[in-house]
């Protein structure tokens, strides 16, 4: 600033003053040195800001960090047992109810489906399917209905064929499946993951979210689901 | 003095112009000029005359109690020149009812926040005890039933409220320069009270409130890229889970009410520095009124002629497109 005076001073000349000869020397501030970058309060004002800044950071981010850590949390497998081989046939549907989240009363359990492989759908007989009874669409509890051979949904009425596939209402995918195997003669159900329209086993997404292609991109896997098998 | 003036207590008025008033010192030592009625209430006993029975002097001195109140806090804390310049302000022309829309959803708010503090002793945000004591405090707490209700409808009352008080705004153009901030902290309330019926939803946790809560966190979940991990995040995890509850209870009453607190503060901040919008209907004084008076006749009227009487009932004239239908 001083600067510019100066050479507006010269320009001038003296033929044009402008300003009375009588004018006091501009004030510098406290501190000043010749060839500052930064007055002295400057660099206070943004240090303390920095500081400041630092100060809430400290606070901010470890406490959204502790709501945000479930979300990488990597899930723990849980096989549990829902019956001897022998109560399952290929031609229909059992529903078994198994506790997915421990410690929480009623609100942990859900129910399964359960069926041995068909010969006729080109499955192994010695493998046994675990259909979800949670909708595809948006989680709502579907029901295996006998009569009709259909998995029925409640809330917006999507239906399903005997292998899960949509056959209609709005849900996005074939309804989810349970990772099965035979341990002493009792079928065990493990972690649950989701299918393609193709049946082809993808990691497990949430109701409402499309499977296959780009959508596994759009709708990314997360940490906290068990791998597909 | 309006009468509205002569409800507050002396150091809330607006003090006496120059000349006005007798410059009288009332008993407490201060000037009944800016608080004539004082006077007036003790006319029963002589103008203010003081009585030698000690039992009036009592009820004298009680009377102006309130008033030694609000003087002793508004010495010591000012508020009242705030209060009534906010209280007292001015609003334009044609301001009627739909201008306490705003109002109403404050006092919704309010009251589901006292009735949510008083629900918060005896709710357990526990997915095995939350449905017992919701049906406890229902069923056996006194006056449980009531307070739930009240909650419970206020909610519904305030999401109506809001939008009203919005449809208000919008049809009344008083969204325009310069409130468009208010308009924009206004439809953070908005977004701020659907979170909140959201998370209030789950709290009773029954199964209505369990099934709607997995259909609403798997509709956030929908949306690409983040959709995913909002639910994760909503839920605690990838299923409804041993926090989830706590997490929706913590957010519905700690979190949310802050913020929306906050916000409010901001909005009725810039309500009172901004000023309300006149209706729609009323039009602004372009000229002071003395000047309107005399040019009323020289305002141009339409080139028609139709607002004159002239040219009333003009035949049908496609060429003429002043008057189509738009």
């Amino acid at each position: 600033m001083a600067d510019s005076d100066d050479k507006n001073g010269k320009s001038n000349g003296g033929a044009d003053e402008r300003r009375p000869p009588e004018t006091l020397p501009e004030m510098k501030p406290v501190g000043y040195f010749e060839g500052e970058s930064m007055t002295r309060r400057k660099v206070f004002a943004i240090g303390g800001q920095a500081l400041g800044g630092a100060a809430g950071a400290v606070i901010i981010l470890p406490a959204l960090g502790f709501a945000i850590a479930p979300i990488f949390d990597e899930p723990e497998e849980n096989w549990q047992a829902v019956g001897p081989r022998g109560d399952f046939v290929p031609d229909t549907y059992k529903s078994r109810v198994i506790t997915i989240v421990e410690g929480i009363g009623e609100a942990g359990k859900t129910t399964v489906y359960v069926r041995q492989g068909s010969p006729d759908l080109d499955e192994d007989p010695n493998e046994y399917i675990a259909i979800t009874s949670r909708c595809a669409h948006l989680g709502c509890p579907v029901r295996f209905v006998q009569a009709a051979g259909n998995f029925i949904c409640p809330c917006h009425g999507g239906a399903y064929d005997f292998t899960g596939q949509v056959v209609v209402g709005p849900p996005v995918r074939p309804l989810d499946r349970f990772q099965t195997r035979v341990v002493d003669d009792a079928v065990e159900i493990g972690p649950r993951y989701s299918v393609t329209s193709q049946l082809e086993p993808v990691r497990a997404r949430d109701p409402g979210e499309f499977t296959g292609g780009v959508w596994e991109y759009l709708y990314p896997p997360r940490p906290s689901t068990a791998p597909a098998p | 003095m309006s009468r509205f003036e002569k409800l507050l207590p002396p150091p809330m008025r607006r003090p006496a112009k120059p000349g006005e008033g007798d410059g009288h010192v009332g008993t407490n030592g201060k000037t009944s000029a800016a608080n004539g009625e004082v006077t007036a209430l003790k006319e029963q006993d002589g103008n203010g005359a003081r009585t030698d029975d000690a039992g009036a002097r009592v009820v004298e001195k009680a009377k102006d109690a309130p008033a030694d109140l609000v003087g002793w806090v508004d010495e010591r804390m000012g508020g009242t020149s705030f209060l009534t310049a906010m209280l007292l302000r001015k609003v334009p022309k044609g301001t009627n009812w739909f201008y306490t829309l705003g109002s109403a959803t404050l006092f919704a708010f309010v009251v589901q926040a006292l009735t949510g503090v008083f629900l918060a002793m005896y709710y357990t945000p526990s997915t095995v005890e939350a449905y017992a004591s919701i049906t406890y405090l229902t069923n056996d707490v006194f006056m449980g039933e009531f307070v739930r209700g009240m909650h419970k409808w206020g909610a519904s009352v305030m999401v109506i409220l809001v939008f009203v008080h919005m449809a208000r705004t919008f049809f009344f153009g008083a969204y325009k320069y310069p409130r468009e901030l208010n308009w924009v902290i206004g439809v953070v309330l908005l977004i701020l009270t659907m979170v909140m019926g959201f998370t209030g939803y789950l709290l009773p946790f029954d199964q209505r409130s369990y099934w709607a809560t997995i259909v609403g966190v798997n509709i956030n979940g929908t949306a690409p890229i983040l959709g995913p991990y909002l639910s994760d995040f909503l839920r605690a995890g990838p299923e409804f889970g041993a926090t989830t509850l706590q997490r929706f209870y913590a957010i519905h009453m700690l979190l949310l009410p802050g913020a929306i607190i906050g916000l409010i503060g901001a909005h009725l901040y810039l309500v009172v520095k901004m000023g309300t919008t006149a209706p729609p209907w009323i039009r602004a004084d372009r000229k002071p009124k003395d000047a309107r008076t005399q040019e009323v006749d020289a305002i141009p009227v339409a080139t028609n002629g139709h607002r004159d009487g002239s040219a009333t009932t003009n035949g049908a004239d496609p060429s003429d497109d002043e008057r189509a239908a738009r």
